[in-house]
């Protein structure tokens, strides 16, 4: 019996260890693992609220998988002249992101105007460092609209500052403008900026907005060799309202209060049909108990 | 002479009385099994949904399947017993307690897949509270609990006669704590003309309610995929190809259960060849309706030509090819052959056919939910290949291989409880080989 009994652990930990080959693995795991390369990407977004965001994204290659790693410090700097200032230390979050916003206020670039942007990560036992940066020029999305001839018409103006501060006007550039939409952003159209750094669009009427028809209207410069991302948006009362209409009777819907009537009748008759039918199945069962009280064993 | 029951008593009774070094052994392996089924479970728990292979797109797997699979041998149990029961079949009885047994067996099987699915457990008692009785989950929950309930009735109820035989007869060498409780069980009930009956007339209801539960649960079990607008689910004839398809790896079942207790505690006098051909019989018409149902569902989906209805035939005869062929040509047709031609028909070849037959079975039911799930009207935004397509983990493996050991485990505690052929059922009215086609 004992031995049996031994055989069949000695099974066991054979299926055991086949089925489960992270337990024998583990240490090989754990040592490939060691300084593995981790690599870091920036994300720039300028914004026109004179401020820019920064995304860093931090991941490691697995064989042919992509992981991302999370709660990492990440460090992110931004250029003085040739100094490097702190601009904050971010943790990253399940998806390997940290972001930063940062103000341009006090930021000054090169003799150029650009101003250089990095995001560091100093490693782990585990994770070598990395670090990656961006270099853009600050730039400036506005936007504003107006109505004419009964056109709706959307207005863009980008600009950007001289080595003097002044600002001067971005020309000859495409600006895309764009819905948040319920999944991702929906291209409407685009917008090719004339010597002066302006241009329109001609709004549509069909846009559904919310219930009292407001639409956020975002446009963009998207991947400049100069400006990097910029982008500038607003809100006007141009959509059309949402509607949500009222179900007049009760349907299948989850959300609705109550099932619709046939289907709560259909399940009450049967569950009672099928209940009453156990009920007198139990029943006979405890009359026969009754009569056995008085009745002689059955051999 | 000896009274029937008393003889016959004596003959199942070692059944009963003792349990052999193997079958210890038997029974430490299975524990084994399920112990690596909690392992498995615990790893899940801990590490959530993670450590199996479902996915945003492929959301239900092997777990799903082996739901399916399991509550259809379940209602395959109560429509067989059911309908052996209500007429009076003359061979039914020294195989109806199997039938009986495989469907309470793998009725507390089957819904602990569906908790396995579940991401919150601790959120199950929402099902109740906010459960709405629009949504087919919600049917399935009430049809599974009435079905439960109604085979634990219609099991008492069959059982009752032998839990009086074996409380009576006194030579049994069993733990008082046994006798006390075939005291307790069988009711008093001592075969007067009365108690017979009341017995006969609750035992035909039960066998009725049950048929008839077995359909209509099935049919909601299908309805689940039916009533989605999915490719391959959206099919009106689901709910009757749903309940043949339990039928028929039901029959399956229960010939390979036949087969083992048959060998193990040598009921050659009892359970003949005429048993696995009237069984195999079953299989066969049964094997006919489900190539027919088959056939009928992939040729409407086929030449509908509905584009994703023509991306999942493709995918089934590409990514899918060998277990679509097993589960749809090669568990169709091997059980017309070989029980279909009498040279074929011995036990040995009816027994592996039944296997045949559940694994294709089996592999019908993964057909249905996981290719369709891979095929998704609209793709996910940024999703990767090892998203959409499903590959189950040792974690699904390792909890489907503790289920099959729990389904055995319980059955053999069960045949050491009771006898597996009725005593009270074989005396009297029928002996073994008169009763036999």
């Amino acid at each position: 019996m004992k031995q049996v009994l031994i055989a069949y652990l000695y099974f066991l930990g054979g299926i055991f260890t086949v089925l489960h080959p992270d337990v024998s693995m583990a240490q090989d795991k754990n040592d490939s693992s060691t300084g593995t390369e981790t690599m870091l990407t920036l994300k720039y977004l300028c914004m026109s609220n004179d401020s820019v965001t920064l995304t860093a994204n931090l991941s490691v290659r697995r064989g042919d998988n992509i992981l991302s790693l999370r709660k990492a410090a990440i460090e992110f700097f931004t250029s003085i002249g040739t100094m490097l200032k702190p601009a904050g230390k971010v943790f990253s979050d399940q998806e390997g992101n940290a972001s930063v916003k940062i103000g341009l206020a006090g930021l000054t670039g090169n003799e150029e105007g650009i101003i250089t942007y990095s995001a560091k990560f100093t490693g782990t036992d585990k994770y070598s460092p990395a670090n990656a940066d961006f270099s853009a020029k600050p730039a400036r999305l506005q936007l504003s609209f107006k109505i004419q001839d009964s056109i709706r018409v959307l207005n863009v103006t980008a600009t950007q500052k001289d080595a003097g501060g002044n600002t001067v006007a971005i020309s000859k550039e495409t600006v895309l403008v764009y819905i948040p939409r319920l999944f991702s952003l929906l291209k409407i159209g685009e917008i090719t900026l004339a010597e002066d750094g302006t241009g329109s669009f001609d709004f549509p009427n069909d846009i559904v907005g919310d219930t009292v028809g407001n639409i956020t209207v975002i446009t963009r410069i998207e991947e400049h060799d100069k400006f990097g991302n910029v982008q500038g948006n607003n809100i006007i009362n141009w959509g059309v309202q949402k509607q949500y209409y009222k179900a007049e009777v009760p349907s299948r819907e989850l959300w609705t209060p109550i099932a619709p009537l046939w289907m709560i009748i259909t399940l009450i008759i049967m569950l009672a049909g099928v209940w009453a039918h156990y009920m007198y199945a139990v029943y006979e069962l405890i009359m026969i108990k009754r009569l056995g009280k008085k009745d002689k064993p059955l051999l | 002479m000896e009274n029937e029951p008393n003889k016959l008593l004596k003959e199942f009774a070692p059944q009963l009385e003792q349990t052999s070094i193997q079958g210890y052994a038997w029974i430490i392996f299975l524990l084994a099994v399920i112990g690596l089924g909690l392992f498995a479970f615990i790893t899940q728990v801990t590490h959530g949904h993670e450590v199996t292979g479902m996915r945003d797109n492929v959301v239900w797997g092997v777990y799903i399947v082996n739901f399916i699979f399991f509550m259809g041998i379940s209602y395959a149990g109560a429509l067989i017993s059911g309908t052996l029961h209500l007429f009076k079949t003359a061979w039914r009885k020294p195989i109806i307690r199997m039938a009986e047994f495989i469907t309470i067996i793998s009725l507390l099987i089957g819904p602990c897949f569906i908790l396995l699915c579940i991401g919150r457990l601790d959120r199950l008692y929402y099902l109740v509270i906010f459960g709405r009785i629009q949504s087919p989950i919600t049917w399935d929950v009430i049809a599974i609990s009435t079905d439960i309930f109604g085979c634990l009735i219609f099991l008492y109820l069959a059982l009752l006669r032998d839990l009086a035989t074996l409380r009576d007869y006194e030579i049994l060498q069993l733990p008082k704590w046994r006798k006390k409780l075939y005291k307790i069980m069988a009711l008093g009930y001592t075969g007067t003309e009365e108690q017979q009956k009341r017995l006969n007339r609750a035992t035909n209801i039960m066998a009725a309610m049950v048929i008839s539960i077995a359909i209509i649960v099935y049919s909601v079990l299908a309805w689940i995929f039916s009533v989605t607008l999915q490719p391959g689910w959206h099919s009106t004839i689901f709910g009757p190809y749903f309940v043949i398809a339990a039928v028929f790896s039901g029959s399956a079942v229960l010939i390979v259960c036949m087969w083992v207790f048959r060998k193990i505690y040598h009921l050659e006098e009892y359970i003949t060849k005429k048993h696995f051909v009237s069984v195999g019989l079953i299989m066969l018409v049964l094997a006919a309706f489900f190539g027919y149902f088959t056939f009928s569902d992939y040729l409407t989906k086929w030449y509908g030509s509905e584009k994703n209805d023509e991306l999942l035939i493709q995918l089934l005869f590409k990514e899918f090819y060998w277990p679509f062929i097993i589960s749809n040509y090669v568990g169709v047709l091997l059980p017309l052959l070989v029980v279909g031609i009498a040279k074929f028909r011995t036990i040995t070849n009816i027994t592996l056919t039944a296997v045949v037959v559940i694994v294709a079975l089996w592999l019908n039911r993964y057909l249905i939910v996981v290719p369709t799930l891979e095929s998704p009207y609209l793709p996910i935004q940024d999703s990767r290949p090892e998203w959409l397509n499903y590959t189950a983990t040792w974690v699904e493996w390792s909890l489907t291989a503790a289920g099959v050991a729990v389904f055995c485990l319980l059955f053999t505690l069960a045949s050491k409880f009771i006898t597996v052929v009725p005593v009270a059922g074989l005396t009297g009215e029928t002996k073994p080989e008169e009763a036999l086609v």
